[in-house]
């Protein structure tokens, strides 16, 4: 009896432990890199990164090997699909399922901040002047990626204000319009777009915008910023801070936003519209003004070829609703910081380790890294002339083999090596001509318990709102009326701790 | 009737008695029988009472670098938060709503086919048939959703199309509250409505043919026949099956609600189990979605034990 006792014991026992074996497999994959000796600057290192991936399907291995060659590492990296990041991140936090180097994009969420604060990752501020590349990020990025005075990663640099307006250069041709460069020239030529059959094909079948359901990064931020709106937070000269839709600005936006929609010169489902099918509408000549990142154009022409051969395109970033060059303004997403490369303590035990890992991400940033990362290797995925610019020879491979790796670049800008292609070129050259005229977020690096708690849950009561009154669902009085229940839900709350964090870095 | 009685059942009665009794249960003795539960009671244990403790931490600000043990206790400032916010009634009310709707419409419906199957005769018609209304089940709802975005769409959008051929003005379904129920709705229908029939023929395939056949002798029709044979014969399953719906009235299905959800029908379109998605996974406030989580949880039981109760009271078996 006894023997049998045992055996059911031992059963259970084992049982047990196949299953929290099952449980346990999914997250050690990340854990098995980070070892306990020490590194040494000069041996092969492993390092492990949780990174975000914006195609897809994740790279294969060429580029990555070469890139283990440079910089004398084993990189196992864990992909999460960007569309999946929030839950991802977050569960990886809370489960410490973490790597050794782990890209967080979303320094404004809650979870991802508090965890910041807590100390879970390394401060690496003293460390960066180290090492030559590192040293080079600029006090302003590195004061904007702070989060309460401390560096808890590296910095993405990335372009300040990428946005700005794509218009079939052919249609304008041929209805005889001119490049836009007013908010009205721009209505004007929605209008005709939708009304003069610029394909002419004697079917009223085409758009003047076609836009997404993203209030950020579609059409109307960047529409916003033509009408002068504030970037998220307005601070005035006596530190009194202001919502962004609480401006005129943003009334005027909605109401632009409003007449387009109800002349039908944008896509009548654009609240409901995914970034593909947006662009491939626009691939599809059902439409001619594109509001978005300038260096999507390239994208939209390669995507239109066998289906809109005629297409030419003209990039626009300087419209106004003035007409003023003085009142040019374009947002700055997350005032040009793309997130932190950031170095768990749980993974990245030591200094010694973590100096290993400063070094890697120091490699990275490397020329020869950047163009292995954004154009492939020499001969295989490009060519490259005398004048450093390179052209995209084999692109299907192109984008199997190296694309992936577009969101592992810790820096975005600044080498020598440049892209031929010509939309590239010229809205390489608009995106840092926006630099200029480039709207911040004042509130970006202060803090609001506020916000952190329920700010995503507000913002929600707004975009709602902002989206009811564009589609004609409610008036002025209702939008007045959703924003005073964000008052009373917290954001009066908001306001009131943002200011008194803005007082504090005044003083 | 008198069960049969086999040998070692007989020792068991006769010399066990008292031990069993007295030892509560006899593990030697039955030893096969508790391996074959072993898995599902591990099953159970690990999966489904271990995780319960982690309930813990909606009393608490949970903090996950800090751990259970390390994190604030704050007793019922999570409760209190959502018992005062607006938003709950409103997911309270749009649950509800899907959940009657589901109720109305959608219950009786495989019933119905179900019973209208079983009048097939012809036996290769009869299996098609039940072949080809089973697929759609095994399409994911994005696929699902897919498809009704691109027949519903106003741009271009087939139904939208018609309208408009026959000069009806265009309707936007997939961004107006008035049709998002009517559209989550007959998503259902069309995708489970086939899959939810196999229960029911089941149940009637072990109808006695004599009843058939006496209620034949008696004069009924095949509609009488269905009436007062079929149906009562598997009304046990369909109560069954109507408690165990009960029972998950809140869980109406995160990923189907959140493929339709949008800005612009959010007012009647956010239920539980959307809510508890952003504002936990998504924004990370652990504690506060697993407080909504809870209450969701113990609203669901407290529904099974009326409506079981209920079921019993109206003489039928009920569930436990």
């Amino acid at each position: 009896m006894k023997n049998v006792a045992k055996k059911v014991r031992t059963t259970g026992a084992l049982l047990l432990c196949t299953t929290i074996a099952l449980l346990t497999a999914c997250g050690g994959g990340a854990n098995q890199a980070a070892s306990n000796q020490p590194y040494d600057e000069n041996a092969k290192a492993n390092i492990s990164w949780l990174n975000i991936l914006h195609t897809a399907s994740p790279p294969t291995d060429t580029i990555l090997n070469k890139l283990e060659e440079k910089t004398n590492a084993d990189i196992e990296f864990s992909w999460i699909p960007d569309a999946s990041k929030e839950e991802r991140i977050n569960t990886s936090l809370a489960s410490d399922s973490l790597a050794d180097i782990v890209t967080l994009t979303m320094l404004d969420n809650s979870s991802v901040r508090n965890s910041l604060k807590s100390g879970l990752f390394w401060d690496v501020g003293p460390y960066l002047n180290e090492y030559p590349n590192l040293a080079k990020i600029t006090e302003d990025t590195r004061r904007s990626a702070s989060i309460g005075g401390t560096l808890y990663g590296i910095p993405f640099q990335k372009d300040l204000a990428r946005n700005g307006v794509t218009i079939r250069k052919d249609w304008l041709d041929k209805l005889g319009l001119e490049t836009p460069r007013t908010t009205e020239e721009l209505m004007e030529v929605a209008k005709a777009f939708t009304e003069n059959d610029p394909d002419g094909n004697g079917k009223k079948d085409t758009t003047g915008f076609v836009d997404r359901s993203d209030l950020i990064y579609g059409a109307f931020k960047t529409l916003s910023s033509y009408f002068g709106t504030p970037n998220v937070w307005e601070v005035s000269e006596d530190g009194k801070m202001t919502p962004e839709f609480m401006t005129q600005g943003y009334m005027d936006t909605m109401d632009y936003m409003k007449e387009l929609y109800q002349g039908g010169y944008i896509n009548q489902d654009f609240a409901v519209t995914a970034k593909t099918d947006q662009q491939q509408k626009f691939a599809q000549g059902r439409a001619g003004i594109y509001v978005g990142a300038l260096f999507d154009s390239k994208n939209l022409l390669n995507m239109a070829k066998g289906l809109q051969d005629g297409m030419e395109l003209v990039l626009v970033n300087d419209i106004t609703s003035t007409g003023n060059e003085s009142d040019r303004a374009i947002w700055a997403a997350n005032n040009g910081i793309g997130g932190l490369l950031s170095f768990p303590r749980s993974e990245v035990k030591d200094e010694a380790e973590l100096k290993r890992v400063l070094k890697f991400v120091n490699d990275l940033l490397d020329e020869e890294s950047y163009a292995l990362m954004t154009y492939g290797i020499e001969g295989t995925h490009y060519t490259v002339d005398d004048q450093d610019a390179a052209t995209i020879t084999n692109s299907d491979l192109w984008q199997q083999e190296v694309q992936p790796f577009a969101s592992s670049r810790p820096k975005e800008s600044g080498y020598k090596i440049h892209d031929a292609d010509p939309l590239k070129k010229e809205s390489d050259k608009l995106i840092a001509e926006n630099a200029k005229y480039a709207v911040l977020n004042p509130a970006y690096a202060l803090e609001s318990e506020t916000f952190s708690t329920q700010g995503s849950e507000l913002q929600k009561t707004i975009t709602d709102a902002t989206y009811k009154y564009i589609l004609g669902e409610i008036d002025q009085d209702g939008f007045e009326a959703a924003v005073e229940s964000w008052k009373k839900a917290g954001g009066s709350n908001m306001i009131s701790e943002y200011e008194a964090a803005y007082q504090e870095t005044q003083s | 009737m008198a069960k049969p009685v086999s040998v070692s059942d007989a020792s068991l009665l006769k010399l066990d008695r008292q031990k069993v009794r007295k030892r509560g249960f006899n593990i030697r003795k039955h030893m096969l029988l508790y391996l074959m539960i072993l898995p599902g009671f591990l099953y159970f244990v690990v999966f489904k009472y271990f995780p319960m403790g982690g309930l813990i931490i909606a009393f608490q600000d949970y903090q996950p670098y800090r751990g259970i043990m390390g994190s604030e206790w704050v007793g019922f400032k999570h409760f209190i938060r959502l018992f005062t916010e607006p938003t709950f009634f409103m997911l309270l009310r749009n649950t509800l709503v899907l959940f009657a709707l589901n109720i109305i419409f959608f219950f009786p419906l495989p019933i119905i086919l179900a019973l209208m199957l079983n009048e097939v005769r012809h036996k290769f018609f009869k299996n098609s048939i039940q072949t080809i209304i089973y697929i759609p089940h095994f399409m994911s709802w994005v696929i699902i959703v897919s498809i009704t975005y691109v027949f519903l769409t106003v741009d271009g959008g087939v139904v939208n199309e018609l309208l408009a051929a026959v000069g009806l003005p265009k309707i936007s379904f997939l961004t107006s509250s008035e049709w998002l129920r009517t559209v989550y709705i007959g998503q259902i229908i069309w995708k489970e409505l086939g899959w939810s029939t196999i229960i029911y023929l089941a149940a009637i395939t072990v109808v006695d043919t004599q009843l058939y056949e006496a209620a034949e002798m008696d004069g009924a029709n095949r509609l009488r026949k269905t009436w007062h044979v079929t149906l009562p014969a598997i009304r046990p399953v369909i109560i069954t099956l109507l408690i165990l719906k009960i029972g998950s009235t809140l869980d109406l299905g995160f990923e189907h609600m959140y493929l339709l959800l949008n800005s612009l029908n959010r007012e009647v379109a956010e239920i539980f189990d959307t809510y508890i998605y952003t504002a936990g996974l998504r924004n990370g406030q652990l504690s506060y979605s697993t407080t909504v989580g809870l209450f969701k949880g113990v609203v669901g039981l407290i529904l099974v034990m009326l409506s079981n109760r209920l079921a019993k009271k109206m003489g039928e078996d009920g569930v436990y």
